[in-house]
């Protein structure tokens, strides 16, 4: 027993330069060079198919697709500016982001660049090149917040500061916002704009994570009793009814069902894993099933959503003609898919989805790359949830724990509902699918929930590696000892 | 510490595990991961389901942008008769894009046209995706064509049509409204198929004239874009009583022998049908003598029907009416309306209203609407001793890349006992042959060659009756079935019988005896 | 069959197959790392890292990792002794049934708390939680994995 309360004596990697201790990082380099080989094919399939349809005699000879040459390059020297670091953060996380931005970029460099034009300094790009440069910040921003966060207190301590920030970010939209699509969207401020809602999602799961973990003891052991019904405490539902007003907010203010459904499913998932209580869990799928109710019969906007949901054919030209046009689009693919650059036949010289490379990039995967590419992609990210919820299970503490759960909730929980939009199993709502749609606000706030991921991942000092060689000796030992 | 405060302490250890507040979040995690995990199982099911379940339907229906965008560019494949004579070709306009040329009007109804203003209609829908080349009829070549260079790979049709039979009975139709379907009873192939009136599906291909001639056909009240031949419900009339023959005979309601004692007299008195009467004129001929099976489908004799309708009952009749294709879509190449016996949802067996329906039901009155290919359909059933086979148009695809690839007969449904089949062929051919029959049925027999066939005349609530014939030849091994109706043209002997002898007398001539 | 067009869908099925080649990679680390995790689980229950020591014994910062049954007091013949005027001789015991932490007093003189709120016979445990032995305080964290 006094031996295992002697203070564990970890053995250090040699510094090399200031207090810095390289690490070498095997299994994220090795997964970085299959992304970057699966992105090298993938751009020669691109660029060959491309030739073909020019009527250009087929080559295959390897393209030069500079934007993805600059995309790869970036990504190794991430690579090295973690092992230069010397964190033990998780191996696996980079390179299936990695992966899904790189999807994201050959999918753009295919589309029609003229979906997105915009210029920097004189210079024109398309949307292959904005998205590019969107990538580039987003490894930047992952890099920095994973090397630089060592500590979670500004995460934890100010998280009111951090929810009056997000609600104050949300009325400002409202009060200076953009409309898209009859939806309330885009923030302008001088020269910058973009989607307040990606930041929002990012401080409504900190805000969360503090208030579910400081409050967790007192949700899980108090009841409030109503006759015969044990409900929780009533004072600490008071968070729960925020959020549900959150939600309805961004629906009445915003017309924005896709967040709205993101951030009422994220939060009752955060509260399971801080309570386990099914109570709250069915107590918010009752509130929502009500007020998804209410607001079906007293907002427009939901009911057309939903109507077009449940019979797209009824009006194909209309109201129900990007869904329909998704849904060719799926079974043009098939099973092994049209090949990448390959799918997507133009009429009139536009794809047959106006928004594609925001709200249905999963539709032109999925011809493309077929099933096999569509359950591919689902892969890579039930790899990130998976990562993520990984991180949360080993965290220190619960407010790590479900920050962590809650980011990759995020990701996960937005994938999920655009595609299933995408895919008619749900009423389709305008979010974009994390890392893979275009878009800044979107690409930089994943940025920010892998970096943060990362810098949580970080498992602090090494223990002592398991005396394995050691073991194996003092085995053979025995049995030659044995038979001596 | 004393038992009782190790006991409490435990109880108390319990109750906090129950409630599993403290539990460490890890497990919690865990279990939101299979949720997760199950949720994106959902997704990839639903993407199985539209990229594999629906993947055919929905990458080769006529609206799907690459059948459209190939449509626009694609030569579209030839349609040509069974003979091979070319039905419908493409030329190009000044711009170098093709359009559809059609050689002759009667055909329109069938192959219907390829717009590039009005979409498609008739085979050139159905067939879109074939004719245009993004569909091979072949799975095999199907799956293959991804590997090819020219994806697009336009298919020829060869239809089982006799242009020369087709031609025939769009004249013989002349500018009356109706419709003639042929075919042959053993593969179900479709050797004719008119609707009247017809129209020139040329003017709405050619982008010169399509609008002008597009909106004319909408306008004009004869609805020539209507095909009658599968769109069309008549009241069949007497031409049902094989229908009832059917079921009688095979639920065993009555035999060949059966007769009904009350029936001369009621052919002057009316048949007393639960206060209703029943009339039929009296057969001058038949004098007294209550008339057995084959005699009353020689004479078509209403009140013998009306008594074996009741005898065989709404359940039962409109359970064989169901086999032969009533109630149902019937399979085919071109949409079908859909036949009915009843309106239904009547408390009579069935879904009959009363006796009294069933009884006018039985010879083809009360709420009967047949559509021609039902009852060319019931008289090639006949005829292929109770074999029902599925009726089809195209004969086979063929492209340069694919080779040939034949559609082969199918087999719908097995109706009739080859007994019933015989003792019902036997009917029909004494209606067409026999003595009476031939008084009746002036014009129907094929000469040299016997013939089976039963007329109708569908008496309407205003206006003449409609003209009906169905009938086969040659009764022994029949090469051909054939329904014609004529819409407001009197009695079926005047116009539907002798047409469809002539027309079947034509398909001897044509395809030898 | 076109030569060409068939190394062309040669390439695209490479570019799934490396899709795929990439996930198995992912899910051999993923498992390497379940059984790793698997392997040691008894000993790896949690640990116990002093936060605040006035007595010096044990020093702030050690780490002590913990067994399925802990016990904290003066004594010596405890797996972690404090030394501290305010602590009882067997102060308190930890003990991890199923899955949670429990700390039980041991009717000490002074009380055992947790998160500063005193401990009444038996008390859950969470990581992350604080524990407070007479002027020691010692956090229990998760054990490496």
């Amino acid at each position: 027993m006094t031996n295992a309360a002697a203070p564990a004596r970890p053995a250090l990697p040699p510094i090399v330069f200031g207090g810095i201790r390289p690490r070498a990082r095997w299994r994220e380099m090795w997964l970085l060079l299959i992304v970057a080989l699966t992105l090298y094919v993938g751009s020669i399939s691109l660029g060959a198919t491309e030739a073909a349809a020019a009527g250009k005699s087929l080559t295959l000879s390897p393209a030069e697709d500079q934007p993805l040459a600059i995309y790869l390059g970036a990504l190794l020297l991430a690579h090295l500016a973690q092992v230069v670091a010397g964190r033990r953060t998780d191996q696996v996380l980079l390179p299936a982001t990695a992966m899904l931005g790189g999807i994201s970029l050959l999918l753009m460099e295919r589309l029609p660049q003229s979906l997105v034009s915009q210029s920097f300094g004189g210079l024109d790009l398309g949307l292959g090149q904005v998205q590019l440069l969107w990538l580039l910040l987003a490894i930047g921003l992952i890099t920095i917040l994973s090397i630089v966060v060592r500590s979670d207190s500004w995460l934890r301590l100010y998280k009111y500061t951090w929810a009056a920030a997000g609600i104050g970010l949300l009325v400002l939209t409202f009060i200076r916002g953009e409309d898209v699509n009859g939806a309330r969207l885009i923030l302008v401020i001088g020269p910058f704009s973009g989607q307040p809602i990606e930041l929002l999602k990012v401080i409504m799961v900190v805000f969360l994570a503090g208030y579910l973990s400081e409050f967790r003891p007192l949700l899980v052991e108090q009841d409030t009793r109503v006759g015969p019904l044990r409900l929780p405490p009533l004072p600490y539902l008071a968070p729960m009814l925020v959020m549900i007003a959150l939600a309805l907010g961004i629906v009445v203010i915003q017309r924005d069902l896709g967040a709205a459904l993101l951030f009422f499913v994220v939060f009752l998932m955060l509260l399971y894993v801080a309570t386990a209580r099914a109570a709250y869990v069915v107590l918010g799928l009752l509130l929502f099933v009500a007020g998804s109710y209410l607001m079906y019969r007293l907002f427009g906007v939901v009911q057309d959503r939903v109507d077009i949901w449940w019979d797209p054919f009824k009006d194909p030209s209309g109201n129900g003609y990007q869904i329909i046009q998704a849904l060719h689009a799926f079974a043009r693919g098939g099973i092994l898919g049209t090949g990448l650059g390959a799918g997507l036949p133009l009429v009139g010289g536009q794809p047959p989805i106006p928004a594609v490379h925001t709200d249905f990039p999963f539709a032109a995967l999925g011809e493309e790359l077929g099933l096999v590419g569509v359950l591919a992609i689902l892969g890579l990210y039930l790899v990130v949830i998976e990562r993520g919820l990984r991180i949360a299970a080993a965290a220190a503490d619960d407010f790590r724990a479900l920050l962590a759960a809650g980011l990759a909730l995020v990701v996960g929980v937005q994938a999920f509902i655009i595609a299933a939009g995408n895919l008619k199993l749900i009423p389709l709502t305008g979010i974009t699918l994390p890392v893979i749609s275009y878009g800044g606000s979107s690409i930089l706030a994943n940025a920010v929930v892998v970096g943060l991921l990362l810098a949580l991942s970080d498992k602090g000092v090494e223990p002592p590696p398991p005396p394995r060689a050691g073991r194996r000796f003092a085995r053979l030992r025995d049995a030659v000892g044995g038979r001596a | 510490m004393t038992d009782a405060g190790v006991r409490s302490s435990i109880s108390r250890l319990r109750t906090a595990g129950l409630r599993s507040g403290r539990r460490p979040v890890g497990q919690n995690v865990g279990r939101l991961g299979v949720t997760l995990a199950l949720a994106f199982v959902v997704l990839a099911a639903g993407a199985g389901y539209w990229q594999v379940w629906r993947a055919q339907e929905l990458s080769t229906a006529p609206d799907d942008p690459a059948v459209v965008a190939a449509a626009r560019h694609v030569v579209r494949g030839q349609i040509k008769d069974r003979t091979g004579t070319v039905l419908a070709a493409s030329r190009r306009d000044a711009n170098g894009e093709p359009y559809r040329v059609y050689t002759d009007p009667s055909m329109s109804p069938v192959i219907g046209y390829a717009s590039r203003f009005f979409g498609t209609a008739g085979l050139e829908h159905t067939y879109d995706a074939q004719l245009t080349g993004v569909l091979s009829p072949d799975p095999v070549q199907q799956l293959l064509a991804k590997f090819q260079g020219n994806r697009a790979d336009p298919q020829d049709l060869t239809l089982t049509i006799s242009l020369r039979l087709q031609r025939a009975a769009q004249r013989m139709l002349g500018g009356d409204k109706g419709a003639v379907v042929m075919l042959d009873p053993s593969t179900g192939e479709v050797l004719a198929m008119v609707s009247g009136p017809t129209y020139d599906a040329s003017a709405v291909a050619n982008p010169a004239t399509a609008q002008k001639a597009f909106a004319r056909l909408q306008a004009d009240k004869d609805k020539p874009l209507l095909n009658r031949a599968v769109q069309g419900l008549y009241v069949p009339g007497s031409t049902f009583k094989i229908v009832t023959s059917m079921a009688a005979l095979s639920s065993g309601a009555i035999t060949t022998s059966t007769t009904y004692p009350q029936q001369p007299r009621a052919e002057e008195t009316g048949l007393l049908v639960s206060g209703f009467r029943v009339r039929d004129g009296h057969h001058p001929f038949t004098d007294d003598r209550a008339l057995n099976y084959p005699e009353a489908v020689e004479v078509s004799c209403n009140i013998y029907f009306a008594l074996t309708g009741l005898r065989t009952g709404g359940a039962r009749l409109a359970d064989w009416a169901g086999r032969v294709g009533f109630g149902h879509q019937i399979p085919f190449d071109l949409p079908t309306a859909v036949s009915q016996v009843t309106n239904g949802g009547g408390k009579f067996g069935g879904g009959f209203k009363d006796a009294v329906e069933v009884a006018n039901a039985a010879y083809g009155q009360a709420e009967v609407l047949a559509t021609p290919i039902q009852m060319a359909l019931v008289a090639s059933t006949v005829a292929n001793e109770g074999v029902e086979i599925k009726p089809q148009l195209v004969k086979s695809f063929s492209s340069d890349r694919d080779g040939t690839r034949t559609v082969g007969p199918q087999q719908m449904a097995d109706v009739l006992t080859p007994d019933v089949a015989g003792e019902i062929k036997s009917a029909m051919e004494r209606a067409v042959e026999g003595d009476f029959g031939k008084l009746f049925t002036p014009g129907a027999a094929v000469p040299g060659i016997p013939t089976a066939g039963k007329t109708g005349t569908a008496q309407l609530a205003a206006g003449e009756p409609h003209s009906w014939f169905i009938g086969f030849a040659p009764v022994d091994h029949p090469r051909v079935a054939i329904a014609v109706i004529v819409e407001n043209a009197g009695h079926g002997a005047s116009r539907a019988a002798p047409m469809a002898g002539d027309l079947m007398q034509l398909y001897f001539e044509t395809f030898g005896k | 069959m076109d030569p060409l067009i068939l190394s062309l869908w040669l390439i695209r099925f490479a570019f799934l197959a490396l899709l795929y080649l990439f996930l198995f990679s992912v899910v051999r680390i993923l498992l390497r790392d379940l059984r790793v995790a698997a392997r040691e689980p008894s000993t790896q229950l949690g640990r116990l890292v002093v936060v605040a020591s006035p007595s010096e014994e044990p020093p702030v910062g050690s780490v002590f990792a913990l067994d399925a049954v802990t016990t904290i007091g003066r004594d010596v013949n405890n797996s972690v002794v404090v030394e501290d005027q305010f602590v009882s001789s067997e102060h308190c015991v930890l003990t991890f049934r199923g899955r949670a932490w429990y700390v039980e007093d041991l009717g000490s003189t002074n009380g055992t708390f947790v998160n500063s709120s005193p401990v009444d016979g038996t008390a859950p445990l969470g990581f992350g939680d604080e524990l407070q032995v007479g002027n020691a305080r010692m956090r229990l964290e998760r054990a490496h994995r």
